[in-house]
């Protein structure tokens, strides 16, 4: 497939404006301001495209953004770009903003047109220091050549760009939290309803997008709706995606590809992962994030990445960042490092996830160290499905499930083994596996 | 996985922001709807004012926005990022998250450790050297991926952070 | 207006019926009618059905956050938190299912595993939603063997002065802090951290410290946060609870007196949407302390140079005797008497009876003048600045200086000179102990009281009488909206302590009026039938009290 979100990216200067312009950037904001197009056929065009969210829900934007009440009784509209990427194994949103931010700044503009948002913001989490800068810099240029500021292009169209950084929580990422967070709290998730579109921050109607969604829009405009769905495997998966492999593969990274690319061929494609380091065998695959349920190696033949071909095999293509483990590493310790995760980033408001979250790791602490009991095994799975399925305000619980219970379920035998052996079936943690 | 963070507000000395953040924080404001709302970009002027946010930091921020104290204290300690003591001239940020993990994060961090004399969350005694560890940092792809203040360092591997520990150390 | 009758046409439409202001609801099948501004908690309660809750409160915001309240709703594949549910027409809500019971057991569970169980030690215990709801809801515990969370340092410390926080006791429910931040307006509590290692706590420097910081202890429904004035005292299932109104100011909280063995150990507020709704302010809520204290237990008689003890009767007789003598030497202006704010209204109209029987016109009520204080009810701020329950009800019962008659001030002027002095009340204001003050009231020939605690008054006056406390007796009050409120007694003083009511009740019998079987209930019927304000007034009404028909009380406004 053609590059379509990195094309620009390893080019000299890609993050200027200049550059970018030379490519035939801002091209569609031109367009949209002057051509008459209506704020409805944007929204008409990206709804057309059926462009699912690439933040982890896969929920369409044009959907999302039908839902902003037609009368807002005189309150503002905002959008927020979700640039908080924690999920661990996902780095696709930082090499965007790094390498080509007009990409991503031409996407909000005409995504603030359609839905009437006169101030944008960016929710960049607090690591991403350079990609705060990147973006300050490049939303500077900006203003100066009229994209941004008052009367755009000359147009009645005005909206301001603000870069908000994070500070260390990947709750922030879950879309009311990040709202919670820009209001100047502590970024606890809100009761839904009422959703973010009707009331989101201070009280308006808000949507917040991904940052690789943001910038599919851009594309959507300036080639249209039908070019964007001929791309993947059908029409409710379509468009360019970018996928983050990580873990024992030869060759990490960001891949970019056409929706559904067959989960073998991004491991071992020669244009993408390239196998296995030092060939050995895969004993699970993580498709999604660490809130993905684990894949098995015999899971991932015939998988397609996207949202209903990773939700076939019962899991889920949640931000596209693929790990991959090899038959060396532990799955107990695997899983336990997954929960050490969960545990840290809870927001603790809800009972069974700031109580779960810490108790998972402790159980899974516990058995990995070679003190468990057999019954730990099943208190584990118990524990896990206290948590999920409306337990809790926020997914992130259902998220946080995932490794322990999908482990539990499909390699059991490798629990068992350190119960009743008190020691790892493989012999090793994987922290002792690789030194560096 | 970082200690608690509610042994807070450590003492520190009185603080009211230099005029220079003062502007700065003006021009914050003029960016969002509710003063409010410029909490996390205050309290990031007040971390690159003073290097930590002391309990009389705090409280400064939360004079200039207008918030009770409890408030700013609470988001605080909510967000990892803000250091709620002081911290050495060189913050040692080691990822341990599944990829780096899976890379040899561990063993990373115990050298870290082991060539700085220094556990989790402590300084050296020459106040250059913090060391923490971090989730996910998003250089999964360049694991084990690690940060020296806002730097990113990655792949990271033996002979490179001994590299790194050494022009550091003698860095003025 | 024409009124003829107009005759439908025969083809019009039956007329809409009026739009409902109710919702039908149904809770395991059965179908009610509950008002459309509830909460889904609220309307089960009225249906008979309880879902067991613990963040959620009728006054506080609602956050969904303990995930306690957990229900079936038909259509909604997930179970739903019952508070964050909106109501709406034709919900049907299922709290017995199988899942539903689950879904609780685990909340509970997941609550427990790091609470320490010290109920044996804590002052909860007793009234602690966590046990009756591990009672009711909880299954059997599983193994928990991890090492228990704990905040070692943020144990048994004072955040405040009144309030003792245990952290390791506290289950995250953010009552406390929605609590200061929504009611109090102070938002000293806040929560740090985040995760299990969530804790709530203060700014240092900024303790819990605003007027009704107690309040904070009462919506807490663990023992994380504790009244440091209560703590250890007593047990709660020993506490006899009695409904009485907080005697502090004429804001007129609504009080739960909570006694043992004659003891008060304790002020609660008690419900009362428009007065206080759920809140007291902590000086209301710590003169329970102050109610214990007595030193005159005995009536005692001036003769000559000594002072003698002396049965009530005996002591009555010879203010009795006083007063005749007055009467029939200088007329009735030679007598004075004086009611109080911190007496019942039942107390001041028989005081105000005896004065008219005598004829005196020289009658009188007043009150010291307190920080203004205030509790929010359901709806506004009531707020009041009397150093006392009554003044208004004194007021209203007669107690100003008739037709020529003079009050207070004239006589502490020395502008008129009593012979004889009446003082129900003691404790009327701090002019009781001001020595120039007493010395002016001296100048009576004769000098009476009743007290319940010595001060110059009582060193200076003829007759003594030992007087109830508030929890001794009963009788109504009238706040400053005008609300005529009830209390109760919580137990009999001991002998041969009275109320002030029956002390005034010999009297009047001594002077030849009266029944010497009225109680309190009969002088409200007295008071029902001849203080036109008060006219028709039932005790059976009083329960949450009655607002008089008066247009003139000045206050925050009306719910
Ligand atoms: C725990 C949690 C963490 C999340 N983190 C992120 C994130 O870091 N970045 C992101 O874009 N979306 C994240 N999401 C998804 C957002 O809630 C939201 O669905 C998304 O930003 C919407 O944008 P999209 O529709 O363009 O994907 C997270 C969700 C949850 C529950
Ligand atoms: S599920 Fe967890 S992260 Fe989400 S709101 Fe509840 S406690 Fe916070
Ligand atoms: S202290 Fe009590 S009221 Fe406050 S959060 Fe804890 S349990 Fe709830
Ligand atoms: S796992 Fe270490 S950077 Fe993502
Ligand atoms: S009462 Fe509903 S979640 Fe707490």
């Amino acid at each position: 497939m053609e590059k379509v979100l990195t094309a620009r990216i390893g080019k000299k200067d890609s993050r200027s404006i200049d550059t970018y312009l030379a490519d035939g950037g801002y091209t569609g904001v031109k367009r949209v301001l002057t051509s008459g197009m209506t704020p409805e056929q944007v929204i008409e065009e990206v709804k057309k495209a059926n462009v699912r969210g690439r933040g982890g829900a896969g929920f369409s934007a044009g959907v999302k953004w039908g839902f902003l009440p037609k009368d807002t009784k005189g309150k503002p509209i905002y959008l927020f770009c979700n640039a908080d990427e924690s999920e661990p194994g996902t780095f696709k949103d930082r090499l965007l903003m790094e390498n080509d931010p007009h990409q991503l700044i031409e996407g909000m503009i005409l995504a603030s047109y359609a839905i009437r948002c006169r101030n944008a913001y960016i929710y960049i989490r607090g690591e991403f220091y350079d990609g705060a800068r990147i973006l300050e810099r490049a939303i500077g240029e900006a203003y100066a050549k009229g994209y941004l500021g008052e009367k755009i292009l000359g147009s009645r169209f005005s909206l301001d760009i603000t870069v908000h950084r994070g500070a260390g929580a990947y709750i922030c990422g879950e879309e009311t939290g990040l709202i919670e967070s820009i209001e100047g709290k502590r970024g606890q998730p809100r009761i839904k309803p009422p959703f973010p579109a009707v009331s989101g921050a201070f009280a308006a109607p808000t949507i917040v997008n991904n940052v690789e969604t943001l910038c599919c829009v851009k594309h959507v405009i300036d080639r249209g709706a039908e070019w964007f769905l001929k791309i993947g495997r059908n029409e409710k998966n379509a468009g360019p995606k970018l996928f983050c492999i990580s873990g024992h593969v030869n060759r990490p990274g960001v891949y970019e590809a056409a929706m559904g690319l067959p989960l073998k061929d991004l491991i071992f494609g020669a244009e993408y992962a390239q196998g296995m380091k030092g060939g050995k065998k895969i004993k699970a695959v993580i498709p999604g994030g660490a809130s993905a349920p684990m894949l098995t190696a015999a899971e991932i033949d015939d998988c397609p990445l996207d949202f209903d071909g990773v939700a076939a095999k019962g899991s889920m293509l949640g931000s596209a960042a693929i790990v991959v483990i090899n038959e060396d590493a532990c799955i107990v310790d695997v899983a336990k490092n997954l929960s050490k995760f969960f545990s840290h980033e809870s927001c603790g408001q809800c009972t069974p996830c700031r109580e779960g979250t810490p108790w998972l790791y402790k159980v899974l602490t516990r058995i990995e160290a070679g003190q468990g009991r057999m019954e730990d095994i099943d208190l584990l799975a118990r524990i896990c499905n206290q948590m999920a399925n409306g337990m809790t305000i926020c997914v992130f619980a259902d998220a946080a499930i995932a490794p322990p219970l999908s482990s539990v379920t499909k390699f059991r035998a490798e629990y068992e083994h350190h119960v009743t052996q008190k020691r790892c079936l493989v012999g090793a943690r994987a922290a002792e596996l690789v030194t560096v | 996985m970082s200690h608690t963070r509610y042994r807070v507000m450590e003492a520190g000395e009185a603080r009211r922001f230099p005029p220079e953040a003062m502007a700065r924080i003006e021009k914050i404001l003029t960016r969002y709807p509710t003063k409010q709302a410029a909490l996390l970009p205050v309290l990031w002027v007040a971390q690159e004012t003073w290097g930590w946010i002391s309990k009389e930091a705090g409280e400064e921020v939360a004079r200039v926005l207008d918030l009770p104290p409890s408030h700013v204290d609470g988001v605080l300690t909510f967000y990892t990022m803000y250091n709620l003591r002081p911290v050495g001239k060189h913050l040692l940020q080691v990822c341990t998250s599944i990829s780096c993990h899976l890379n040899g994060a561990e063993s990373l961090l115990e050298r870290c450790g082991k060539r700085l004399g220094i556990g989790l969350e402590e300084t050296t005694a020459d106040g250059k050297f913090t060391l923490v560890e971090v989730e996910c940092i998003a250089g999964c792809d360049r694991a084990p991926s690690m940060m020296v203040n806002d730097q990113y360092f990655e792949p990271m591997d033996a002979g490179k952070l001994d590299a790194l520990l050494d022009r550091l150390s003698r860095e003025a | 207006m024409s009124s003829t009758p107009v005759a439908p046409p025969p083809s019009a439409p039956p007329p809409a019926p009026p739009p409902k202001d109710t919702f039908t609801v149904s809770f395991d099948g059965k179908a009610i009618e509950v008002p459309k501004n509830l909460n889904l908690i609220d309307a089960a309660k009225l249906a008979g059905v309880d879902i067991p809750h613990f963040c959620y409160h009728p006054r506080l915001s609602v956050v969904g956050q303990c995930r306690m309240c957990l229900v079936e709703i038909e259509g909604m594949p997930k179970i739903q938190a019952a508070c964050t549910v909106p109501l709406k027409d034709g919900l049907s809500v299922k709290t017995t299912t199988d899942k539903v019971k689950n879904a609780r057991a685990a909340t509970m569970e997941f609550l427990l595993i790091n609470h320490p169980l010290d109920c044996p030690i804590c002052d909860q215990a007793g009234e602690c939603t966590l046990q009756d709801n591990s009672f009711g809801y909880g299954n059997q515990l599983s193994r928990f063997d991890e090492a228990k969370r704990q905040y070692p340092t943020f144990d048994r410390t004072m955040i405040g002065p009144h309030v003792v926080a245990d952290m390791t006791r506290c289950i995250q429910c953010t009552r406390c802090i929605r609590f200061t931040h929504e009611i109090a307006g102070t938002s000293e509590l806040t929560f740090l951290d985040r995760g299990g290692r969530t804790l709530v706590w203060t700014h240092e420097g900024q303790p819990l410290a605003n007027d009704w910081s107690g309040c904070a202890a009462d919506v807490c429904p663990v023992g994380a946060l504790t009244t440091r004035e209560f703590r250890f005292r007593s047990r709660v299932w020993y506490l006899q609870k009695t409904p009485s109104v907080c005697p502090g100011c004429n804001v007129g909280c609504n009080i739960s007196i909570e006694s043992r063995d004659d003891v008060v150990y304790r002020f609660l507020p008690r419900l009362n949407p428009t007065v206080n709704d759920y809140w007291l302010c902590d000086y209301g809520r710590f003169l329970s302390e102050p109610l214990n204290d007595r030193d005159v237990h005995k009536a005692t008689v001036r003769e000559g140079s000594a002072v003698r003890e002396a049965t009530v009767p005996a002591a009555v007789d010879r203010i009795a005797r006083e007063i005749r003598s007055s009467l029939e030497g200088k007329g009735p202006g030679a007598v004075f008497f004086l009611g109080s704010a911190h007496l019942s209204n039942e107390e001041n109209f028989l005081l105000r009876k005896i004065a008219d029987h005598v004829g005196s016109p020289n009658r009188d009520a007043i009150v010291d003048k307190s920080r203004p204080r205030k509790v929010k009810s359901k709806t506004v701020w009531v707020e009041g600045d009397d150093a006392g329950a009554n003044h208004q009800g004194a007021k209203d019962m007669g107690l100003s200086p008739g037709a020529g008659g003079h009050g207070l001030d004239a006589v502490i002027a020395g502008k008129a000179s009593p012979e004889v002095i009446l003082i129900a009340d003691a404790a009327f204001s701090a002019i009781a102990d001001d020595p120039e003050k007493v010395a002016a009231l001296r100048r009576a020939r004769f000098l009476a009281v009743a007290a319940r605690n010595a001060n110059a008054l009582t060193r200076a006056a003829d007759v003594v009488l030992p007087a109830a406390s508030l929890a001794e007796k009963e009788g109504t009050f009238t706040n400053v909206q005008g609300r005529v409120q009830k209390f109760d007694r919580a137990f009999l003083p001991k002998p041969p302590i009275r109320a002030a009511w029956e002390h005034l009740l010999l009297l009047a019998l001594a002077l030849g009026f009266g029944d010497r079987s009225w109680t309190p209930h009969d002088l409200l019927r007295q008071i029902a039938a001849e203080v036109p304000d008060y006219a028709g007034i039932k005790e059976e009404e009083l329960e949450g009290g009655r607002l008089l028909k008066k247009g003139d009380f000045a206050w925050a406004g009306r719910p």
